[in-house]
């Protein structure tokens, strides 16, 4: 299988004396097509992870390749080959999903004649033909990250970086996302980098996992190789025994001193 | 016991603003009671003291009536509009929520957001009556007429504010429910300084006090003036001044005007407190949504103007976005009033060098204000253009192409406007004078934008954003003012220009390369 994707060492640190580890000796290969989950909790280091990928931020040390371009090196390369649904993406609120898209693929030097075209088939696969010319002030969030996606996708990239993809959205259009992300990678072949917190549609969708945690890549397999490698039954019980969490004894013991008192 | 409501609320506004200077909060009143009573016991006494006599002159005269008056009515109307203007700015209607689902009154609420803030608006208030009282007991008022007097300050100010207190409160639930309804907002909180401006403007350079003591002219302005709260305290200083320590020879009159204003403080308040259900709830919304028309000439030919293809996307784009936000149409014309304001006001038609220095200023500030959406709406905008190939380049050269289509007319209309009232000039020295203007604009677009990318501003109500507005018309005016020393006024101009374009350049250069290390 060919790799698209591939982290040789790769860090980020914050702080003055690099004392957050945002990403720590990241060591990642993503193939082509396959869908790829990155899962870890709040704070893990999946954002900074999708953002070093998208040559948006530098890393402190190591480095990436993208379909074959050095995210040091050739960053435009690589952001051509790319399309990004960031988790806390900017807007330009006062467009509309038209304009916003064809703001988009300007960016991404879509050819003009194509661009009409392109434009109007997304906003139908996203139910959004009716409300194309409202400003994007006015959408929900969920309407907003259709949008957002329909950006990612407008210049029709091989490689797709999803961050936190359906968080926002209604269980219709959460489904819709899903079918999507099927599709584009059964039919269209697309490699897809789906980050989240949500394990059914990671477990749904991807084909192979990496868990990260405390910037730190801790479990790397398909889905049932992980579960089995932790002895548990569920994913979820799995990914909580890698990352930690709250005891159940632990749950109510904040009642426990003010019944006492009573 | 639980503590009132509106107590509680008044103490966690109080704490808010302190916020910014936690390790001193504790401290805060201490410092700020001690340093006042400085203030009015010897440094207010000794400021007026050094001009005593001229004071005394001016409150026996004709003028200190309409002067006093005016005086009071701006910072009348700076106490209304000023916590208008503040809420405008960044309305707010999330922790409505919170309050709402909470078993509090809307009444307490409203008395808690002006008692939280009040401390500091009477820091204000003791500051301006510290020197009125120090300027009018070398006269010899009695205690009681002293007392009244800052009495009067207290009743005017604290009326103006809450009422402003009221009105924000009011505007922010009637705005904040949609984006459209914010963005009206934050125009308003913007132009609502004007009024004031104005009045200030004509104080100091239009004579306008002058004007009003005169009994033969301005009758209706002098009426509708007096007729406004601000001025009965004002008359009764100007009573007491003629009639130190016999307030027995004016008790009709204070009677009249100091009780007008304790009725008119208490009605405010009342007012206030049957407004606050309207001024707290979620009950309005709206459902329109705002729609884009298709791209009409202006759009086309704009395009076309900047080379058409991608590039030309680009900047109808980024025109669009800024040009739907009432707010930034709002500084523009905040700008252009300022300007239009000193014309009228400050300038004298025989001395255009004044004017030139003024457009100087504001040209720089005007420029700020259009270029620095580059980076105010956060830093998740930038990211589009990182993500995307060459596109910190291109954002540069947008932003620069729509900073100067904005700024460049803009400039060349204000100039040519404040020419007319130059006496004979020749056609040829106004248009020369015309282009050196807008080229000096010219460069301030570049230099703005160089130094926003140089000091990202990721909000436009953050420290960042505050220092570029304030360096820009200081580096301006200061460049101009020291060439002007060693060049002479000759060829100050040419240098300045020559100078703004340079640094503008390097400023631009430095701040395209931090562009690309903003994470």
């Amino acid at each position: 299988m060919n790799v698209v994707a591939r982290t040789d060492n790769l860090c980020k640190y914050y702080g003055r004396h690099g004392e957050i580890k945002a990403v720590d000796q990241l060591n990642l290969e993503v193939y082509e097509g396959e869908t790829f989950g990155l899962l870890g909790p709040n704070g893990a280091g999946k954002t900074t992870t999708v953002r070093l990928l998208n040559c948006i931020i530098k890393p402190t040390s190591g480095t990436a390749t993208v379909a074959g371009h050095d995210i040091l090196k050739n960053p435009d390369d690589v952001k051509r080959v790319t399309g990004l649904l960031a988790e806390s993406p900017g807007l330009y609120e006062k467009l509309s999903a038209y304009e916003f898209l064809e703001f988009m693929a300007a960016l991404y030097d879509v050819p003009r004649d194509i661009v009409p075209h392109r434009i109007e088939d997304l906003l139908k696969l996203f139910g959004l033909s009716d409300r194309r010319n409202h400003l994007l002030e006015g959408y929900s969030r969920g309407m907003k990250q259709k949008v957002l996606l329909a950006a990612a996708l407008v210049h029709d990239p091989p490689i797709l970086f999803l961050d936190e993809p359906t968080s926002t959205l209604d269980p219709r259009a959460a489904l819709m996302v899903k079918d999507l992300i099927k599709e584009l990678s059964d039919q269209a072949g697309k490699t897809i980098f789906v980050c989240s917190h949500i394990l059914p549609i990671v477990e749904e969708l991807c084909d192979r996992i990496g868990v990260i945690n405390q910037g730190r890549l801790i479990a790397l397999g398909t889905v049932e190789e992980i579960i089995a490698r932790t002895g548990k039954k569920t994913l979820e019980e799995a990914f909580i025994e890698m990352t930690g969490g709250v005891e159940e004894k632990e749950l109510l013991a904040w009642r426990e001193h003010t019944h006492a008192g009573t | 016991m639980q503590a009132p409501k509106w107590y509680v609320i008044g103490k966690n506004q109080y704490r808010l603003t302190l916020s910014g200077v936690r390790e001193v909060r504790p401290y805060f009143p201490y410092l700020a009671i001690g340093l006042l009573a400085l203030y009015v016991a010897y440094l207010a006494p000794a400021i007026v003291g050094s001009f005593t006599d001229e004071a005394l002159e001016f409150l026996l005269s004709q003028a200190a009536v309409a002067t006093i008056q005016l005086i009071l009515f701006s910072i009348f109307l700076w106490f209304i509009f000023f916590p208008v203007s503040l809420v405008l700015r960044d309305i707010q209607i999330s922790q409505l929520e919170i309050f709402l689902s909470a078993p509090v009154k809307p009444s307490h609420l409203l008395l808690g957001e002006f008692l939280g803030v009040l401390p500091f608006y009477a820091i204000g208030v003791v500051v301006i009556a510290g020197v009125f009282t120090a300027l009018v007991n070398p006269l010899g008022l009695g205690v009681l007429q002293t007392a009244i007097v800052v009495m009067v300050f207290v009743l005017t100010f604290f009326s103006a504010l809450w009422l402003g207190t009221v009105a924000g409160a009011l505007l922010r639930t009637k705005l904040g429910q949609s984006d459209r309804g914010r963005d009206i907002g934050k125009a308003i909180g913007f132009l609502i300084a004007l009024p004031v401006v104005a009045v200030m403007y004509a104080m100091m350079g239009g004579g306008l006090a002058t004007v009003l003591s005169d009994p033969g002219a301005s009758g209706l302005v002098r009426s509708a003036l007096g007729l406004l709260p601000s001025s009965w305290g004002a008359r009764l200083i100007t009573d007491f001044a003629a009639n130190p320590g016999n307030i027995s020879a004016v008790w009709f009159e204070t009677l009249t005007r100091f009780g007008g204003l304790t009725l008119f403080f208490l009605a405010s308040l009342w007012l206030g407190v049957k407004l606050a259900d309207r001024a707290y709830n979620l009950e309005t919304t709206s459902f329109s949504a705002a729609k884009a028309k298709s791209d009409g000439a202006f759009y086309n030919a704009l395009r076309s103007f900047v080379g058409g293809g991608a590039f030309g996307t680009l900047v109808v784009s980024i025109f669009k976005d800024y040009g739907r936000r009432l707010q930034n149409l709002s500084r523009v014309g905040y700008i252009m009033g300022i300007i239009v304001l000193i014309n009228v006001f400050l300038v004298r038609p025989d001395e255009p060098f004044g004017m030139f220095l003024m457009g100087q200023a504001l040209f720089g500030v005007l420029a700020a204000f259009v270029v620095g959406e580059v980076t105010v709406r956060g830093k998740e905008c930038l990211f589009i253009y990182r993500k995307a190939p060459r596109g910190e380049s291109r954002l540069v050269k947008a932003r620069l192409a729509q900073g100067w289509i904005v700024t460049l007319p803009i400039a060349a209309a204000l100039t040519a406007a404040q020419l007319a009232i130059v006496p004979r000039i020749s056609p040829l020295a106004a248009l020369g004078y015309i282009a050196v203007l807008v080229v000096l604009a010219a460069a301030y677009v570049v230099l703005t934008l160089g130094l926003f990318l140089l000091m990202p501003a990721f909000s436009d109500k953050g420290g960042e954003f505050g220092v570029i507005m304030m360096v820009i018309p200081m580096l301006s005016l200061g460049s101009f003012i020291a060439s002007d020393i060693l060049l002479g006024r000759a060829w100050s101009g040419p240098f300045v220009v020559v100078l703004s374009w340079l640094v503008g350049i390097l400023l631009l250069v430095l701040g395209k390369r931090n562009l690309g290390r903003i994470e």
